[in-house]
């Protein structure tokens, strides 16, 4: 016999594997738009500031600036829509008995981190050919900020998982919910720049902190928000994170249950 | 060894929870012995099969499974955009045989006789070649007891005749609880019975008595 948490572990690598495949191979050229997505996103918002020779944002280079905020939002947004859809999308796997409805949701989190960070590395690598400085000035606050990111998009899958078996209609008000995060979470434009108090209540929003601590993460002399906190980004985080558990204990059965 | 509990099942359907389908069953199946599930259609054989198996889960009550229990044979999930291969590896690593996966998955390969289909994604498969796959996925493993829900017809008529003879030779190594609608089916196959009733199991050491007893209600 096997203990629970060897069975768990050959679960998510099994399921990690098999959705790796299914993520890239899935349909003609599926890595590719892996890729396409965000470079087409930040070409497209790069044109944008060329054209109104904007070159610096907050002391930083334009080009590297939305690079690195798309990239974190797109972290964010891809691991909490993965998430969101890992036990609808997995229905099949549950008729074996070792495979839990959270199985799917962590495996598709890591799988996630993992492409972001090719994609990450292929994007700046090509920025720099392009003559932009993209190292990071602190290496270690843009990883840690990521990584709150992307657990609080983990949490928030779990979350929105669940409340969308149970209230069918959710899965509207959660669009509606995700479609203005990107503009108001300071991926296209400096959340600096606002006035109070519109800023304070843009910064309720911790996907904005995330942000910034990144940028902060790259840029030695970034003129962030006031009041940035990694912290508070964590402490989102982490209650989402177990938020998101609490309610998987509680209706894990009713996730599967026909 | 299986151990139900007060187990109560009931389906949701348009206007809120439906009628009970099972309703209170305690049972207790020893391993090593086959057992014949009996019962009318739509008396709960198949969802108590499944809710046995892991697949469905009960709104009260609860199972012990003390052994290694397959899924109902011949349903094992697959993704239809990977390949048979791709299917069977995964099966393999959920059930923890990462270390003799080639192994294993030539048995599937030559059992399943799918060749170069092995590696066509399973969307491409005819419903025979998907059942062949499924079945000789369920023979794979070593369970103690086997849960199947009239399996034996999968695949065409030279597939059927070795199917039905594995499958002969795996309950003669393991127990077995089955759904069959045919008698002859069942006594072949079966020493004990589950005769299902309005909601209610009752256990029948012998199957002819459990048939007895079904033939009676009608």
């Amino acid at each position: 016999m096997r203990s629970p948490l060897a069975v768990s572990f050959a679960v998510w690598r099994a399921i990690f594997l098999r959705e790796a495949l299914d993520r890239l191979f899935d349909m003609r050229m599926a890595w590719f738009w892996l890729l396409a997505e965000p470079v087409l996103h930040i070409g497209f918002i790069a044109f944008l500031f060329i054209v109104i020779r904007m070159r610096a944002v907050g002391n930083a280079d334009v080009l590297v600036w939305i690079i690195v905020g798309m990239l974190a939002f797109f972290l964010f947004r891809r691991t909490a829509v993965q998430v969101t859809y890992a036990v609808d999308s997995s229905k099949s796997l549950f008729t074996y008995r070792q495979v839990k409805p959270f199985d799917p949701a962590i495996a598709r989190a890591v799988l996630e981190s993992f492409l972001m960070a090719i994609v990450s590395v292929i994007i700046l690598s090509v920025a720099a050919l392009l003559g932009h400085d993209v190292m990071p000035h602190d290496p270690l606050l843009a990883l840690v900020a990521a990584f709150g990111l992307w657990l609080f998009g983990l949490g928030y899958g779990l979350v929105a998982s669940v409340l969308m078996e149970l209230v069918p209609e959710m899965e509207h008000v959660l669009k509606i919910v995700m479609l203005p995060l990107y503009l108001i979470s300071g991926v296209v434009w400096p959340l600096a720049t606002v006035p109070q108090p519109w800023r304070d209540l843009l910064m309720i929003n911790p996907i904005a902190h995330g942000l910034e601590l990144v940028r902060m993460g790259f840029f030695s002399y970034y003129h962030a928000v006031p009041g940035v906190s990694m912290v508070y980004l964590l402490v989102w985080a982490v209650v989402a994170l177990f938020l998101g558990l609490l309610l998987y204990r509680r209706f894990a059965v009713q996730l599967v249950m026909r | 060894m299986i151990a139900i509990e007060d187990l109560h099942k009931r389906y949701k359907t348009e206007h809120g929870p439906g009628k009970w389908v099972l309703q209170g069953i305690t049972l207790t199946i020893p391993a090593k012995v086959n057992v014949g599930l009996i019962g009318a259609n739509g008396a709960g054989k198949s969802t108590l099969l499944r809710i046995i198996g892991g697949v469905d889960h009960p709104n009260k009550g609860r199972v012990e499974r003390h052994c290694r229990l397959s899924w109902p044979m011949g349903q094992g999930g697959l993704e239809p955009t990977l390949t048979g291969r791709q299917n069977a590896k995964f099966v393999c690593r959920v059930h923890g045989h990462e270390a003799d996966l080639a192994e294993r998955l030539a048995f599937i390969q030559s059992f399943s006789e799918l060749a170069e289909s092995f590696d066509e994604p399973v969307s491409t498969y005819s419903s025979g070649m998907r059942s062949r796959l499924q079945f000789a996925l369920s023979l794979a493993f070593d369970f103690d007891i086997y849960i199947s829900d009239e399996v034996t017809a999968a695949g065409d008529a030279a597939f059927r005749k070795k199917a039905v003879a594995a499958f002969k030779a795996m309950t003669h190594r393991a127990g077995l609880i089955m759904v069959a609608h045919d008698e002859g089916t069942l006594k072949q196959f079966c020493q004990a019975g589950i005769f299902l009733y309005q909601g209610k199991a009752q256990w029948f050491d012998a199957v002819d008595e459990a048939l007895k007893a079904y033939k009676d209600t009608m």
